[in-house]
């Protein structure tokens, strides 16, 4: 008791409480800014091509932290960290991409179990017992017929031939080489198509565009 | 035993790298595992499951094995294996050595301030209060933990992991590879260490001061009583000769004023069982067993006989 009282000025000046005022302030900056950052959710995310078990983007984005395990755990390599055009937040959520590959649900790996759900776990990716690959939609097939071989009467139809579910039809329009067509209803956007379309390799018909002729897109939530 | 903890944190980083660059489902430090079994960051677990609202088995089972595990050894994870720590001292490398020397001659004189201070206080140390630990209180990493849980809540999903340097980290190693091995071009290959730089000077101290994963295993570190540094104090030096030492507070990774608990910045329970103080110790007084009870002092000791008669004679007797 002598020293609270009397000597105070004596204490060294480190004293016990030491926290200092700058600190708290900074440490205050942190948590204003990780408010700010979380209000960035009411700009808004363009919507995205997300693995089997992640089209409730609601959850995934509740429920995933960024640990990275399923894009290790794609055997197709197919699962990629989303980059900043999709969106602030989603930066590092697990986004498709069809350059070299697609989704056949595991099932030449795993018997048709998606791995990536089963890393998942968060359970950000997760589906209900009752889905299959044919109703999950991951996103919607749309050629472009301004690149499209096809539409220049190469008859090409590599996609045709790649397509699993039957979603690619090829109509003859008054005489041409046949053309593909996507039938809206069967397709699920695993895309087969899109990992073999050759639009932008094939020699001299190669387009000048930056995409396939045959890319997948996310479905807009109406 | 500094080399043996970098090798086991580094060791570990550059395993789990391998584990990314080879494509293998062993996760990062955030979700680390294969198959069916998986351990989460403990932060992370709570964060995402209040935030989906679900209650995930492997999010729990996570939670429980990391809680008992904080409540054994503390804060561990941050002396062993978190890799923030490894890019502090990367970063220390470039300091000068001046401004290094600087530094450590500061805190020298701060902790040797401290003991004269105690030690010529004239107390008998088993009457006074101030060498014993200081009642827990929250510090700025608590208020870091209180908006990384406020803003979750507030928004719906956990915030604070797309900051996470432990996160930042792993992420780096995920798009430099992809960089070179996909030659997948993205401005996140300079942004996210960009990030992590940006935070490592912004928030010098990060660990000490605003790691909101520290703070919560502060809270849990409350509970804890293994292997907590205790000081023999019949070979402590302070206490059997009187005389200031405090080495083991100079050297603390954790701030802690080991020898005067009350004037750490930061209490016992943020041991990270480095074990720096026992290796900075003369005397061999320090150690880290098994059962260590609350504080340091264990038992009345008695050092006026020691001290300095002029700091006692300008005192006015009796107080
Ligand atoms: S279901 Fe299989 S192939 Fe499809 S994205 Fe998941 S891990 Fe990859
Ligand atoms: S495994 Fe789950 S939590 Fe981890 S990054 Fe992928 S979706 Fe997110
Ligand atoms: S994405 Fe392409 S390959 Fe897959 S179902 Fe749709 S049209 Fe067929
Ligand atoms: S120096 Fe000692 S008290 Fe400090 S963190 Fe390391 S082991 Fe714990
Ligand atoms: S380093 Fe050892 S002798 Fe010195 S104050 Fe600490 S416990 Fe005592």
């Amino acid at each position: 008791m002598s020293m609270e009282d009397g000597k105070k000025g004596a204490r060294p000046a480190v004293d016990a409480a030491a926290v200092s005022r700058r600190t708290l302030m900074a440490a205050a900056g942190c948590s204003v800014a990780l408010m700010g950052l979380g209000a960035l959710k009411y700009a808004g995310t363009p919507a995205q091509l997300r693995p089997p078990g992640g089209q409730d983007e609601e959850r995934l984005m509740a429920a995933c932290i960024r640990c990275q395990k399923c894009f290790g755990a794609c055997p197709r390599r197919i699962i990629v960290p989303a980059k900043l055009e999709s969106g602030v937040l989603s930066v590092r959520t697990p986004v498709l991409s069809f350059d070299d590959s697609y989704c056949d649900w595991c099932a030449e790996e795993n018997g048709g179990v998606p791995l990536c759900v089963s890393a998942c776990p968060t359970e950000a990716l997760h589906l209900p017992p009752e889905a299959t690959a044919e109703k999950t939609i991951i996103g919607m097939a749309k050629i472009d017929q301004k690149t499209c071989l096809a539409f220049r009467d190469t008859g090409c139809r590599y996609c045709y031939d790649a397509c699993p579910y039957d979603a690619i039809e090829l109509r003859t329009d008054d005489g041409t080489n046949p053309r593909p067509y996507i039938i809206e209803d069967r397709c699920n956007g695993c895309g087969a198509c899109e990992s073999v379309c050759v639009s932008l390799t094939a020699g001299a018909l190669a387009s000048s565009a930056s995409e396939r002729a045959v890319v997948i897109r996310p479905i807009e939530k109406a | 035993m500094d080399k043996l903890r970098i090798a086991v944190s580094g060791g570990l980083f550059a395993l789990l790298s391998i584990g990314i660059v080879a494509g293998l489902s062993t996760g990062t430090l955030s979700g680390f595992g294969w198959d069916a079994f998986s351990l989460l960051c403990p932060f992370g677990a709570v964060t995402s499951m209040i935030a989906a609202h679900l209650v995930v088995p492997r999010g729990v089972v996570s939670l429980v094995l990391m809680v008992a595990f904080i409540a054994v050894f503390g804060r561990a994870f941050c002396g062993w294996v978190c890799p923030v720590p490894l890019g502090k001292r990367i970063s220390g490398f470039f300091k000068s050595a001046n401004r290094r020397k600087v530094e450590q001659d500061e805190r020298r004189e701060r902790m040797l301030d401290i003991a004269r201070h105690q030690l010529s206080c004239g107390t008998e140390c088993s009457e006074c209060a101030s060498c014993k630990q200081r009642r827990a209180k929250l510090d700025s990493r608590h208020v870091v933990l209180g908006g990384a849980l406020l803003s979750t809540v507030a928004f719906g999903f956990p915030v604070f992991c797309i900051v996470c340097p432990i996160g930042l980290a792993f992420a780096t190693v995920l798009l430099v590879w992809r960089l070179f091995a996909n030659g997948d071009v993205s401005i996140l290959v300079v942004a996210v260490p960009a990030l992590l730089v940006l935070e490592a000077t912004l928030l010098r101290k990060w660990c000490a001061r605003f790691c909101p994963l520290a703070a919560f295993m502060n809270l849990i570190g409350r509970f804890n009583r293994t292997f907590r540094p205790v000081i023999d104090e019949s070979k402590c030096i302070e206490s059997v000769s009187g005389r200031p030492c405090s080495r083991c507070s100079m050297v603390c990774e954790a701030e802690i004023n080991v020898r005067h608990p009350e004037f750490g910045e930061r209490t016992l329970d943020d041991c990270t069982r480095c074990r720096a103080c026992v290796e900075a110790c003369p005397a061999g007084a320090l150690s880290l067993p098994l059962r260590s009870g609350r504080g340091v002092q264990e038992g009345p000791v008695t050092i006026e006989d020691n001290v300095d008669p002029s700091v006692l004679a300008s005192k006015p007797a009796g107080e």
